[in-house]
C-alpha cells in the first residue's frame, strides 16, 4: 500500500509541476468545464491541451465525464491535498527543528561570552 | 528502494548569527542533539551518535505515546560544510531516507539549508480545501526545485 500510494505521489508531483497543467486545475476550482472551453482559455493547440489533461488525469488529479458529445472534466482534489500533507508535515518538522537549533547554538555563545 | 520515492524533497533553510563550525557542530554532539531534536510533544531526547562515514547514530524522542526512534547512517561529514546521513523512523515508514544539510556562510551568519529526499508518503488524505493556496506553494516549490 505504502508503495502504491507513493507512486501516486509521483505522479501528482509530476503533474503539478508545470504552469500550464496547474493553470488547468486553477481553473477547474471555479467550475466543471468541457475540454473544449479548456483549449479556449490557452494560446495553445488542443492536442497539446489534450496531452495536459491526460496527465492530469493519470495523476488522478481530474475526473472526465462524458455527456452527449461533450467531454466534462472536474477537479479530484483528494491526491492534491494528500501531497501537501505529505509536504506540509515535513517543512514544519524541519523548520521547528532549525528554530531550536538557533536557540540552542546562540544560548551557548552567550554563555560562553 | 521504490524509485517514486526518489522523486520529491522538503527544503528547509533558515539563516543563523552563529558560525558554521558551532552550528555544524551541533548535528554531531549528544548532548546537543538531546536539546535541539525534541519537538513540541516531546519529553526528551536521547541521542547516541558515531561522527565518522559509515558511522551511525540513534535518537530518541520520548513521545506522548512512547518512545519514538530515529536511525541511520553518515554518508558524507564535510565540517563545516555538509553532512548527509540516511534517516528512518516511524514517519518514513522505517525506510531509509536521505537528509542533507548544508552549511553556507552569509557574512558573519551561516545559512544552514536541510534537503529531506526519498520520502515515502504516509500521511493520509486530509480533505483539505486550501486549493489555491496549496497551488501556489506547490508552484514555489517546483520552482525551487524541491520537487522532482
Amino acid at each position: 500500500m505504502g508503495e502504491y500510494q507513493s507512486a501516486r505521489l509521483d505522479g501528482v508531483f509530476n503533474a503539478l509541476c508545470d504552469p500550464t497543467r496547474r493553470a488547468i486545475l486553477a481553473r477547474l476550482t471555479d467550475a466543471d468545464a468541457r475540454v473544449t472551453e479548456i483549449a479556449g482559455d490557452f494560446p495553445i493547440s488542443l492536442n497539446s491541451i489534450s496531452k495536459h489533461i491526460r496527465m492530469l488525469e493519470r495523476a488522478g488529479l481530474l475526473r472526465r465525464s462524458i455527456v452527449g458529445r461533450d467531454h466534462v472534466l472536474s477537479l479530484n482534489a483528494a491526491p492534491l491535498a494528500e501531497a501537501m500533507a505529505w509536504i506540509e508535515r515535513y517543512r514544519r518538522f524541519w523548520e521547528g527543528r532549525l528554530a531550536a537549533l538557533e536557540s540552542y547554538v546562540t544560548n551557548k555563545k552567550r554563555k560562553r561570552k | 528502494m521504490n524509485a517514486a520515492l526518489a522523486s520529491a524533497a522538503v527544503v528547509v533553510r533558515r539563516t543563523i548569527a552563529a558560525s558554521a563550525e558551532d552550528l555544524f557542530d551541533a548535528w554531531l554532539d549528544p548532548q546537543a542533539l538531546a536539546t535541539w531534536m525534541r519537538p513540541g510533544t516531546i519529553k526528551s531526547t536521547v541521542a547516541r551518535v558515531e561522527p565518522r562515514v559509515g558511522g551511525s547514530y540513534e535518537i530518541t524522542m520520548q513521545g506522548e505515546a512512547g518512545p519514538i526512534t530515529h536511525r541511520g547512517v553518515y554518508q558524507q561529514i564535510d565540517r563545516p560544510k555538509r553532512l548527509i546521513f540516511t534517516w528512518a523512523s516511524p514517519g518514513t515508514e522505517q525506510r531509509d531516507t536521505l537528509v542533507t544539510v548544508d552549511f553556507v556562510r552569509v557574512g558573519e551568519r551561516t545559512e544552514v539549508i536541510v534537503t529531506h529526499e526519498q520520502l515515502p508518503e504516509s500521511a493520509r488524505p486530509s480533505h483539505s480545501n486550501g486549493w489555491t493556496s496549496g497551488l501556489l506553494h506547490l508552484d514555489e516549490a517546483c520552482q525551487q526545485g524541491l520537487l522532482r
